[in-house]
C-alpha cells in the first residue's frame, strides 16, 4: 500500500471517496483533504491522488487542435497529433455539440493503467504532485495500460519510434517546456495556456470520478455570452 | 538545404509527392531541390515552371500541372498559419486567357499532409477513368472511384464515403492504425479535398472543397480536376514535423496571443471582419443587410489547425456549418436566412465558386427583369423567376450549372452555356461587350467578377489587373470597415489617419517611410507612390501569405487594438515564427525580396502564356460608369487633402484611360520590366536568380527590351 510522502494519511473506502469527490466537484474544496487520503482494501488501486486535473469544455472548443500541437511540442519537441496526450476528435459535418469530443487523461483516483502496468513504469509521481506518469526506463511497451484504460480514445499515447507508452503528466516531464518554473500540478500546462478560447482548465479539486460530468464542464463565461455563443448547458 | 540535427529538415518532411495520373506513376521530388522558395506558392510556381514545358496549353490539357503545397508552418502552432494549402496551375476561369493562377484553402489538409510525410502534391496527366488518391503516411494508392461509387457524389457524400473507407468502423472513436501498421495510430479523420458534380462536369466555376466548407474557389480548379478524372485526395498521417526550436515556438505563440490577440476581457468597440486581434466570431454574412443574419441558434467557433481565432462556426442545426464570406453572401434574395444557409451548403456540396455564383444569380435576375431571359425568351432559361428566393429555385440553379442541364436532369443548353462561366455565357448570348460597357456585368478584369471597387480600393484594383485573379487579400480592406462602423456608431476612428499611415508605412520595407503609398486620394491614384504600394502588396502576399501561408483573414497585423501604441506585430512576428520552426535566419525584408522573386516568376509565366501590356486594361465600364459593387454608402480610405491626412470617401470614382496607361508604365519601370510590352527583362530576372526563366522567354520571343 502506498502512503502519502508527507504522512498525515487518512483512510477512506472507494465508495466513500466517490461520494466525497462529487461533493468536491460541487465546490466544497476537498482537495486539501483528499490529497492526504489513501485507499482501503476495496479500492481498485491504492494511490495518493493527483494534485491536479484537466477539465475541458467540449461545447466551447473551436477545434483548432492547438492543445494537441502544444502537447507534442513541449513533450517531444515535434508537432505530431498522434503523440498528443490530449485528443480532440471532430467531424465538420456534424451538428453542434456532437461534432466534437475531447478526451484528456483524467489522472484517475483509481487509475486502471497504473494497476495494469506489469513493471511499475506507470506510477504516481511523488516528486510531481502524484501525477500519473510513465518512468521511461521501466516501460517495456507491452500496451497493458492502453488496454486497461476505460476511456475511448485511451489516454495513453503510443510512441512508435520508442515503442513505449506515454501519458499526460500535466507537463511535469516536458523537456521543451517554455517556462522556467516548468510544469506539473504546481507549474504550467501547455494545453491550458495555449487554448485560445480557454476551453481547458486546470484544477486541484478532484473531479467527480463517475461518468463525464466531473471532467467535461462548462467553462463558458461572460465573454462567451458577449460573443453570442451559448453559455447554458441546455 | 537547411539541415538540422540528424539530417532532418526542420519544418519540412523532405519529400514532395508526384503523381502522374495518365500512367499511374507515383514518384517523389526532394523538397530540398525547391527549398530556396521556402514553401507554398514559391515552390508551386517553381515546380510548375520546371514541369510544364509548354506554358501556352489550356487548363484542361492533361499536361497542366496542379500543385498542392504546404509551408514549413503548416501543422504547427504558428498562429493563423498552420492550416492553409496553396493550389496552383493553369486555371480555366479567367478570360480571354486562363492564366496560371492560385487559390488557397484552410482546414486540416496541409497539416495532415505534413504529418503523412509530404510537403506537397504535384498532379500531372489524366487518368483513363475516375480515380481518387488514398494517402496514408508513406502508402499512396491511386484508387478507382467505381468500387466506392464516388463519381457523381457531392463533396459531402464523397468525403463521408472515403472517411468510412479509411477509418473503418470508428463508432468507438478510438485510436486506429490507418496504414495497417499498428504502431502508426491516430484518432483523427482523414483530410479530404474533393470535387462535386460541378468539377466532374467541367464547369469553369467548379472549386475544390475540404471538410464542410473550406473551398479553393478561384481558378476553376474543380474543373481541372474533373478533366484529369480526379475526384478526391484523401490524406491521413501520424508522423512528426520537426521543429528547430520547440521552446521558442511555444513561447512565441503564447507571447503573440497574449500581446496581440483578443482576450475574453476585451471591450471590443467595433471591428472589421478581418484582423489578428479579433475574437473567434464567424464571418457569416447571411441576411439583410449582409451579416445581420448570424444564426441565433447554439454554435461553436470553428478554426483551422493551429489558429488562435476561428472565423467559422458549426451550428446546432448543422445548416451552413463552416461557411463564411462569399459563400454566405450567395442568394441574398432568399426568402429567409435559413434558405440562404441551405444555398451556401448547396454551393459547397455541388462544388461551385461562390464569388462568381453571386454575380451569376444577380445577372440572370437582371436579364429576366429586362425581359430577355426566361422560358422561351431570347435567352431560353427554364428557371421560374416568380419563384426566385425559394429553395427550389436556387437548388435548380446550382444543379443546372453543376450538371450542365436544366437543373432537373434533362438536357438543356442553358445549363451547358452557363457552366462555361458568366462571361463566356454572355459572349455566347451576344451581350458581353455591351454589358461590360454598361457595367451590367461587373466583371472589371480578366473576365472575373468584381469584389472590392477597383477605383476605390486601389491596391485591390491594381493588384488584380496586374495579376491573374481577384487578389482577395484583406491587408488594407479593414480600414474602410473600421471607419464605416465607427461612423455608424458616432465614434472616433481607431486611430487618426496620420497615425495610421505612419504605423503601416513604417512596416513596408523596403519602401518604409513613404506615407503617400497610402494616399488613396484621386490625385494619387496613378502615382509612383501608388505603384510602390501595389508592388509591396504583391511581394508581401506572394511570400508571407501565399508561400509561408499566413492566413489572409488574420494577417497582416498592422494596427492592433490590443498592442502598445496600437502598433501591430507585422514585420517582426512573421519571421519569428518561420525561424523558430525552420532554423533559418530570415528577416521580414528577406521575405519581401523573395516575394518579389516569386512575383517575377509568375509574371514570366503569364508572359509565356501570352500576356502583353495591351491586354492589361479594365473592362470599359470601369472607365465610364461609377459603380458600387459592395453596395456600401461610403468607402473611407486614408488620403491627403490640402496637405493634411484625413479619411476620405473614395466611392464612385472611375479610371482614366490615359492615366491607367501612365500608371502601367510607372509600375513596369518599378519592376524593371519592358515598359513597351510589359515583358520581363533579362537584367531584372538575372538579378533575381532567374536567368533560366529569361532563357525560356527569349526562346519564346517574349523577353523584354532593356532599352526602356
Amino acid at each position: 500500500m502506498n502512503s502519502h510522502p508527507e504522512g498525515k494519511n487518512k483512510t477512506l473506502t472507494r465508495r466513500g471517496f466517490l461520494k466525497m469527490s462529487g461533493a468536491a466537484a460541487a465546490g466544497l474544496g476537498l482537495s486539501g483533504i483528499l490529497s492526504d487520503i489513501i485507499w482501503l482494501p476495496d479500492a481498485i488501486a491504492a494511490l495518493p491522488v493527483s494534485e491536479g486535473y484537466l477539465l475541458v469544455d467540449t461545447k466551447k472548443c473551436q477545434g483548432c487542435l492547438s492543445c494537441m500541437l502544444a502537447c507534442s511540442l513541449v513533450h517531444e519537441g515535434v508537432e505530431n497529433l498522434s503523440l498528443a496526450r490530449i485528443q480532440v476528435l471532430q467531424n465538420a459535418f456534424e451538428k453542434w455539440p456532437d461534432d466534437l469530443a475531447i478526451e484528456q487523461c483524467r489522472q484517475c483516483v483509481a487509475p486502471a493503467c497504473v494497476t495494469a502496468c506489469p513493471t511499475g513504469a506507470l506510477h504516481a509521481d511523488a516528486h510531481f504532485g502524484q501525477v500519473r506518469t510513465v518512468t521511461k526506463a521501466k516501460c517495456i511497451g507491452c500496451g497493458s495500460c492502453i488496454r486497461a484504460c476505460p476511456y475511448r480514445p485511451a489516454g495513453m499515447v503510443w510512441n512508435p519510434a520508442l515503442r513505449q507508452t506515454r501519458k499526460c503528466d500535466l507537463c511535469a516531464d516536458a523537456p521543451y517546456h517554455w517556462d522556467k518554473a516548468g510544469g506539473g500540478p504546481r507549474g504550467k500546462q501547455a494545453c491550458v495556456d495555449v487554448c485560445p478560447v480557454k476551453a481547458i482548465a486546470f484544477t486541484r479539486v478532484i473531479p467527480e470520478q463517475q461518468g463525464d460530468k466531473g471532467y467535461k464542464v462548462n467553462l463558458r463565461g461572460a465573454a462567451w455570452k458577449k460573443w453570442k455563443y451559448p453559455t447554458e448547458e441546455s | 538545404m537547411e539541415v538540422s540535427d540528424g539530417g532532418v529538415m526542420n519544418g519540412y518532411t523532405g519529400k514532395i509527392l508526384r503523381i502522374h495520373l495518365t500512367d499511374r506513376k507515383i514518384t517523389t521530388i526532394s523538397t530540398s531541390r525547391y527549398e530556396q522558395w521556402v514553401g507554398g506558392h514559391g515552390m508551386g510556381s517553381a515546380i510548375f515552371f520546371d514541369l510544364v514545358k509548354d506554358k501556352t496549353i489550356d487548363g484542361f490539357h492533361p499536361a497542366n500541372v496542379i500543385t498542392l503545397m504546404t509551408s514549413p508552418l503548416s501543422g504547427t502552432l504558428a498562429p493563423a498559419a498552420g492550416g492553409r494549402t496553396e493550389v496552383q496551375g493553369i486555371g480555366v476561369q479567367s478570360y480571354p486567357i486562363g492564366w496560371f493562377t492560385r487559390s488557397n484553402f484552410g482546414g486540416r489538409f496541409s497539416a495532415m499532409l505534413k504529418y503523412a510525410g509530404w510537403d506537397g502534391i504535384v498532379l500531372e496527366g489524366r487518368a483513363n477513368r475516375p480515380v481518387w488518391i488514398d494517402i496514408r503516411n508513406a502508402k499512396v494508392v491511386i484508387q478507382d472511384c467505381q468500387p466506392l461509387a464516388l463519381w457523381g457524389q457531392d463533396t459531402k457524400a464523397c468525403q463521408e464515403i472515403i472517411r468510412h473507407y479509411v477509418s473503418g468502423d470508428k463508432s468507438a472513436k478510438d485510436w486506429f492504425a490507418p496504414a495497417e501498421n499498428e504502431g502508426e495510430r491516430t484518432t483523427q479523420e482523414p483530410a479530404i479535398l474533393a470535387i462535386g458534380p460541378a468539377g466532374e462536369n467541367l464547369s469553369r466555376m467548379a472549386c475544390l472543397i475540404h471538410d464542410a466548407a473550406h473551398g479553393s474557389g478561384q481558378g476553376g480548379f474543380g474543373a481541372v480536376w474533373g478533366a484529369k478524372n480526379l475526384k478526391a485526395v484523401s490524406v491521413i498521417g501520424t508522423g512528426d514535423i520537426h521543429v528547430h526550436d520547440p521552446k521558442a515556438l511555444l513561447a512565441a505563440r503564447l507571447e503573440q496571443t497574449r500581446q496581440y490577440a483578443f482576450s475574453p476581457d476585451d471591450k471590443i468597440r467595433f471591428s472589421a471582419p478581418s484582423g489578428f486581434h479579433l475574437p473567434p466570431l464567424p464571418g457569416v454574412l447571411w441576411g439583410h443587410p449582409p451579416g445581420a443574419g448570424r444564426p441565433r441558434e447554439a454554435q461553436r467557433p470553428q478554426a483551422c489547425v493551429g489558429c488562435h481565432s476561428g472565423c467559422r462556426a458549426r451550428f446546432k442545426s448543422g445548416l451552413g456549418n463552416g461557411a463564411i464570406c462569399f459563400t454566405t453572401l450567395f442568394y441574398g434574395s432568399a426568402n429567409s436566412p435559413d434558405i440562404q444557409r441551405q444555398a451556401s451548403d448547396l454551393l459547397n456540396r455541388y462544388g461551385l465558386n461562390a464569388h462568381e455564383m453571386i454575380y451569376c444569380d444577380r445577372y440572370l435576375a437582371e436579364l429576366h427583369d429586362r425581359g430577355v431571359l426566361g422560358p422561351g425568351k431570347a435567352i431560353d432559361c427554364p428557371l421560374d423567376f416568380n419563384d426566385h428566393g425559394s429553395l427550389a429555385f436556387v437548388t435548380r440553379l446550382v444543379r443546372m450549372i453543376a450538371c450542365r442541364n436544366d437543373g432537373n436532369g434533362r438536357p438543356h443548353d442553358f445549363g451547358t452555356t452557363l457552366a462555361e462561366g458568366v462571361v463566356r455565357a454572355a459572349k455566347k448570348w451576344g451581350r458581353l461587350d455591351d454589358d461590360l460597357k454598361t457595367g451590367l456585368l461587373p466583371f472589371p478584369f480578366w473576365g472575373l467578377p468584381v469584389h472590392k471597387e477597383p477605383a476605390a480600393q486601389l491596391e485591390w484594383g491594381w493588384g488584380t489587373l496586374l495579376g491573374d485573379r481577384d487578389i482577395n487579400e484583406h491587408d488594407f480592406d479593414w480600414i474602410k470597415f473600421d471607419l464605416l462602423i465607427a461612423r455608424a456608431y458616432g465614434r472616433k476612428p481607431r486611430v487618426p489617419a496620420e497615425d495610421l499611415v505612419k504605423i503601416i508605412s513604417d512596416k513596408m520595407e523596403p519602401f518604409q517611410g513613404d506615407e503617400r503609398m497610402l494616399d488613396f486620394s484621386t490625385a494619387n491614384m496613378y502615382s509612383k507612390h501608388m505603384a510602390k504600394l501595389v508592388s509591396w502588396h504583391r511581394y508581401y502576399t506572394r511570400f508571407w501569405k501565399q508561400s509561408a501561408l499566413f492566413c489572409d483573414w488574420r494577417w497582416a497585423d498592422f494596427v492592433n487594438e490590443n498592442a502598445p501604441g496600437k502598433i501591430g506585430s507585422t514585420g517582426h512576428a512573421e519571421p519569428k515564427f518561420l525561424n523558430a520552426v525552420t532554423g533559418k535566419n530570415m528577416t521580414f525584408l528577406d521575405g519581401i525580396n523573395l516575394g518579389r522573386r516569386i512575383w517575377n516568376l509568375d509574371h514570366a509565366i503569364w508572359t509565356l502564356q501570352g500576356r502583353h501590356r495591351r491586354l492589361v486594361h479594365f473592362a470599359d465600364y470601369a472607365y465610364d460608369v461609377a459603380s458600387n459593387a459592395e453596395g456600401l454608402r461610403r468607402i473611407y480610405m486614408p488620403g491627403t487633402e490640402n496637405g493634411q491626412w484625413t479619411y476620405m470617401d473614395v466611392r464612385g470614382r472611375t479610371f482614366d484611360r490615359q492615366k491607367v496607361e501612365e500608371f502601367k508604365t510607372r509600375f513596369y519601370k518599378l519592376q524593371g520590366w519592358d515598359t513597351a510590352s510589359g515583358y520581363p527583362t533579362r537584367r531584372t530576372l538575372t538579378s533575381l536568380g532567374l536567368g533560366y526563366v529569361a532563357d525560356e522567354l527569349e526562346k519564346a520571343g517574349r523577353l523584354g527590351s532593356e532599352a526602356s
